[in-house]
């Protein structure tokens, strides 16, 4: 049972972060290689954001808020420029900011280990929830926010008329556009409803593990997870993720440890020579990149 | 924060400050930046601390130390890049590494052509360092491989005997494994039953899988030899798991601030470096030196334990300090720590590590950390 409840958690890590790469891909195209910095922005967004506010229940929305408008900003003063570039520039731009805000981080906030929970005074326990597995509460948290972000994503997509742009935006911009859908203000919600995910799952992890640059790495990992479902598929990333979790927590339990960093990035050469537009993703999408 | 960026433009402008002409120079290449600069960083400002402090006093003999510190972000490729401009350019006499051991070939290779000394300080000793060591390499840090695994498992049989079911915890490292897998035969040499060791790998998102492994194999103890955030994730997430086994770690520089935030009575740290909370006089000093610093002081330990190394070695090098008067001084260099270790480092023609490793354990008691096995001496053949 505790291996079940581990991939359950472990996919919904992978599954909070990845969706950020897909909803970006999905509408604008871009391959945002700087999601994993986003990400770690955010959580130290709630750093000091804690530094003045004690009250989790403050101090993690306004958090999440920044997170919301940075994103969005990331696209009006950096990504909008891209506009009409090839994609090879944009994806580039976003390399080039992974890269500055990694050095911004040191800058003003040192390569310390830092925890977000000690002024918040978060203390995660743990919970047993079925006959022999054990949950930490933070985790939990974890799983039922990553459950509410999808199930808001899926709703939003298909019955909201906001969804209803970004699609449209996603499948042929020219005709949105012709259509009167504004599409800068479409990439900047995107990218700003990218950037608030990214950042709860850094906030979570952080007030789980505490924080420092290598979760720019977990960032990383969880790319695999989006590219085996398929870059355009917000159910590809759940279900990608969920595979991607499920062989490292069995290959650990079972085979070796060591192949838990090898294993997605084996999955994803697999998918990539057997199926390269992923699971769930469309190949037409994949042949413009 | 502020300080933090202070010094950033500090050490961009390092080297182009000139010095007095006479200046001793020392050079450093460390990851100030990068995933790893959490381990190195605190230790390279206590040393740069340290160098203020000597050259505010004064200096060697009248002579300001100049040191010229350059950020690797602990890749190789850098770290040969520093090198090559603090011997060409910079012309140092000692060179100092505190990065990871993935930056060490380059620098050895050219401290040798060079024939200047090549100190590690803060990063992990290389076995080169070890008796029979090689010329020009030295080694300042605390944590030794194979010995720290000795001393660890002699605590171990003293605490539980050896009908224990022993956990082993690494990341994935050679270094990290290396040592746990060689912990691995010493256990069973004793008689203990060690598990097959959880390798960790370096990103992790959760630790709960690897400590469901550890739970589930039904380690009585465990023993963790890796970079800090692995080994205190893993007890983490074992005891969010309900283990309730002990659990022994190695005492990096976080070690003091983390025993008192995680309050785990059966949480061990085994280390070579006393703890600030102990207040001798030179934690005293390091306090003082490191007020409005970016990091905290009980970091600062490896880093000004190298200052005084430095110190040493250029006094009795005397000047002019050029690469072969420096060697030839710290072969038979004898550094008091005045207490930051359990005695003196003291280097032999023969032996550039100590010729003796002292060690103690401690855990959290309840109201504050406790040295539960007080130094404890190790040749160093």
């Amino acid at each position: 049972m505790q291996l079940i409840v581990n991939i359950v958690v472990l996919t919904s890590i992978y599954a909070l972060v990845s969706c950020g790469y897909v909803l970006i891909y999905r509408v604008s195209r871009v391959l945002n290689l700087a999601h994993g910095e986003l990400m770690m922005v955010g959580a130290y967004l709630l750093l000091v954001t804690a530094g003045y506010v004690t009250n989790p229940m403050v101090a993690i929305p306004l958090a999440a808020i920044l997170s919301l408008t940075m994103g969005a900003l990331v696209y009006l003063l950096l990504m909008r420029r891209m506009t009409g570039e090839s994609v090879l520039a944009a994806i580039l731009t976003t390399i080039a900011l992974g890269i500055l805000l990694r050095g911004l981080i040191v800058i003003f906030f040192s390569a310390a280990h830092q925890y977000p929970s000690v002024p918040l005074g978060l203390h995660s326990s743990s919970i047993q929830i079925l006959p022999g597995a054990r949950i930490s509460t933070l985790s939990l948290v974890l799983v039922l926010v990553t459950a509410a972000v999808y199930g808001s994503l899926f709703a939003a997509l298909r019955l909201s008329r906001w969804g209803l742009r970004m699609r449209a935006a996603g499948q042929n911009p020219l005709l949105a556009a012709q259509r009167g859908i504004n599409l800068h203000f479409i990439y900047a919600l995107v990218w700003g409803i990218a950037m608030f995910t990214g950042s709860v799952a850094g906030m979570l992890i952080s007030l789980d593990a505490g924080l420092d640059q290598t979760l720019v790495l977990i960032g990383l990992k969880a790319f695999p997870a989006a590219l085996v479902g398929g870059l355009d598929s917000l159910l590809g990333a759940l279900v990608g993720s969920l595979i991607v979790a499920a062989a490292e927590v069995l290959l650990i339990q079972y085979v070796n440890p060591l192949l838990a960093d090898v294993v997605p990035f084996l999955i994803l050469i697999a998918m990539l020579v057997l199926r390269p537009w992923g699971l769930f993703g469309t190949r037409e999408a994949l042949d413009r990149v | 924060m502020r300080p933090f960026i202070a010094l950033l433009a500090a050490t961009a402008l390092a080297p182009v400050t000139a010095l007095a002409q006479e200046a001793y120079r020392v050079g450093l290449s460390g990851a100030l930046t990068g995933p790893a600069a959490g381990s190195y960083a605190p230790a390279i400002e206590g040393l740069q601390l340290y160098i203020e402090r000597l050259n505010a006093a004064g200096g060697i003999d009248g002579r300001p130390v100049e040191l010229i510190v350059l950020d690797d972000t602990g890749e190789p490729s850098r770290g040969a890049t520093n090198s090559r401009r603090l011997l060409g350019q910079e012309r140092v006499s000692l060179m100092i590494n505190a990065s990871l051991s993935s930056t060490f070939a380059p620098m050895i290779a050219d401290a040798q052509r060079a024939g200047v000394p090549l100190l590690f300080a803060s990063s992990a000793c290389p076995a080169e360092v070890y008796p029979p060591a090689q010329p020009l390499l030295y080694c300042s840090t605390a944590f030794a491989a194979r010995y720290d695994s000795r001393a660890t498992l002699d605590f171990v049989q003293e605490q539980a005997g050896t009908d224990i079911d022993l956990g082993l915890v690494a990341m994935a490292i050679p270094l990290s494994r290396g040592e746990i897998e060689a912990a691995e035969g010493l256990a069973r040499e004793r008689g203990m039953r060690p598990q097959a060791p959880t390798i960790v790998p370096p990103p992790t998102a959760d630790y709960t899988p690897f400590a469901t492994s550890i739970q589930q194999a039904g380690a009585d103890w465990v023993y963790a030899w890796a970079p800090w955030v692995t080994q205190v994730r893993t007890v983490e997430a074992l005891r969010r798991l309900g283990w309730e086994g002990n659990y022994i770690a190695w005492g990096h520089i976080e070690a003091e601030g983390e025993l008192a935030r995680l309050r785990d009575a059966n949480l061990y740290a085994i280390g070579a470096n006393s703890l600030f909370s102990e207040n001798l006089p030179v934690h005293q000093d390091i306090r003082a030196a490191a007020a409005g610093s970016t990091y905290p002081a009980d970091q600062m330990a490896e880093g000004w334990i190298a200052g005084m190394v430095v110190e040493a070695a250029l006094r009795a090098a005397g000047w002019p300090a050029d690469g072969a008067a420096v060697n030839a001084a710290m072969q038979g260099l004898n550094v008091d720590t005045q207490g930051l270790r359990g005695g003196p480092i003291q280097f032999t023609a023969d032996n550039h590590f100590r010729a003796t490793q002292y060690y103690r354990v401690y855990r959290w008691n309840g109201e504050a950390v406790e040295v539960v096995r007080d130094w404890q001496a190790y040749s160093v053949e």
